[in-house]
């Protein structure tokens, strides 16, 4: 496309001022991921423009719209800005369903070794990163709350980082440390005094000080989640 | 956009969001949420699709949290944007319903078309904006916030304003270049 500097400023100007039609306006929010000038045009245009929207008067919700959004609301792990179509064409997706059929794998495997326990309904959680969709550890739970995780890959660790390992039942307030993590082992944790692991169920490893999080809730990035899934 | 009131963390509320705490986005949602529905219902005009766009501009604002990158603008903008964008596209793709609706339209026009510049003066917040505005002339700045504040396209422009849509164009094009050339 043969497009001048004033042409692009004005289709950024444009499509901030919402004048173009919905095909244009899409098509700038594609061209937008690709193009850093057009994007540092729009966000420009954003920036002066921005004031403009203390000319709406307030409007107070109805009380019925926040239960529903947050009922809407996926796990962060799962979560993608891009989209299925983007979703299909990367690469990074296989990846990770190579790595749950390596995951279900090794749980049917041990499954199959475990048969004692397999009256007991028991829970699979994959852990998959966030940012690369691979997975990288998987959490088997079993009824009389014993949980086992498992490494599918060697996860580095940075000097005076730990590996902190968590979870979080649909109606908790906050998140439970199930203890740190030494890389590239397995780690088996009894639940204690937590409720009894339920589908739904958020795990999560996130890096943390060499001591673990000085607050007792997660305070550095996720590296790993995933939801309990019942498995027998 | 409202002054950003008491200190409130847009940037700490965005990360925790990203990490996943859902009470990060509704403590966002208590602070911002009738403003943003305001921004929403004068580009829509409705009540309920204003409500299912501020729905689906917090949905997106908790799946997009991570990738908010603090170097291309403030964080209480950035979320003001989701949901304006969200109400266009959703004004833009719904376009053949309102034109069907014209009756309703024509009785929106009555209600604000000699207003914009009302609610443009009692404005005294909006800084150098509101200089640079200042400094169009009453048909480029109109058809500004109008296509700003109520969505409006270049044809519903030039009805509003009664001129024909080549001139409103021509007004929008240099109105924005005027607007870029004073603010920088």
């Amino acid at each position: 496309m043969n497009e001048s500097l004033e042409e692009l400023q004005r289709l950024a100007g444009e499509y901030v001022l919402g004048t173009l039609p919905l095909a244009a306006r899409l098509q700038v929010e594609r061209r937008m991921q690709d193009e850093p000038l057009l994007r540092a045009e729009v966000d420009a245009w954003e920036r002066r423009l921005l004031p403009l929207t203390a000319l709406a008067a307030p409007v107070e919700p109805s009380p019925k719209l926040w239960p529903r959004i947050a009922g809407n609301l996926r796990p962060q792990a799962v979560t993608d800005a891009g989209g299925w179509r983007r979703w299909w064409g990367d690469l990074r997706l296989w990846r990770a369903l190579a790595g749950l059929a390596l995951a279900a794998t090794l749980v049917l495997a041990n499954m199959l070794l475990l048969r004692p326990d397999a009256a007991q309904p028991a829970y699979m959680v994959v852990l998959v990163s966030p940012q690369q969709r691979n997975a990288g550890y998987v959490v088997q739970a079993s009824l009389n709350n014993q949980l086992t995780l498992t490494p599918l890959e060697g996860t580095p660790v940075p000097r005076q980082k730990s590996l902190q390992f968590w979870t979080k039942g649909k109606d908790w307030s906050k998140p439970e440390s199930l203890g740190l993590v030494t890389p590239n082992q397995p780690l088996k944790v009894a639940l204690g005094k937590l409720p009894q692991v339920e589908a739904g169920q958020l795990f999560e490893i996130t890096l943390e000080p060499e001591a673990g999080s000085p607050t007792g809730r997660p305070t550095g990035p996720i590296l790993y989640i995933g939801r309990a899934v019942k498995v027998m | 956009m409202p002054n950003a009131p008491d200190g409130f963390d847009y940037d700490a509320a965005l990360h925790a969001c990203a990490q996943g705490d859902q009470r990060a986005l509704q403590r966002l949602y208590e602070q911002d949420g009738r403003h943003l529905l305001g921004v929403a219902l004068r580009i829509v005009r409705r009540r309920d699709v204003a409500e299912d766009v501020l729905h689906d501009a917090f949905v997106s604002i908790w799946q997009k949290a991570a990738s908010f990158d603090p170097q291309r603008g403030a964080a209480r903008g950035w979320i003001f944007t989701v949901v304006r964008h969200q109400a266009l596209n959703t004004l833009r793709s719904r376009e053949r319903e309102v034109y069907a609706e014209a009756d309703t339209l024509d009785a929106l026009q009555e209600d604000r078309t000699d207003t914009v510049a009302e609610q443009f003066e009692l404005q005294a917040s909006m800084g150098r904006l509101n200089d640079c505005l200042g400094h169009l002339d009453s048909a480029k700045r109109n058809s500004i916030v109008c296509a700003y504040v109520d969505g409006c396209s270049h044809s519903e422009i030039a009805t509003r304003l009664n001129a024909p849509l080549g001139t409103v164009k021509a007004w929008l094009k240099r109105g924005l270049a005027a607007l870029r050339e004073c603010m920088g």
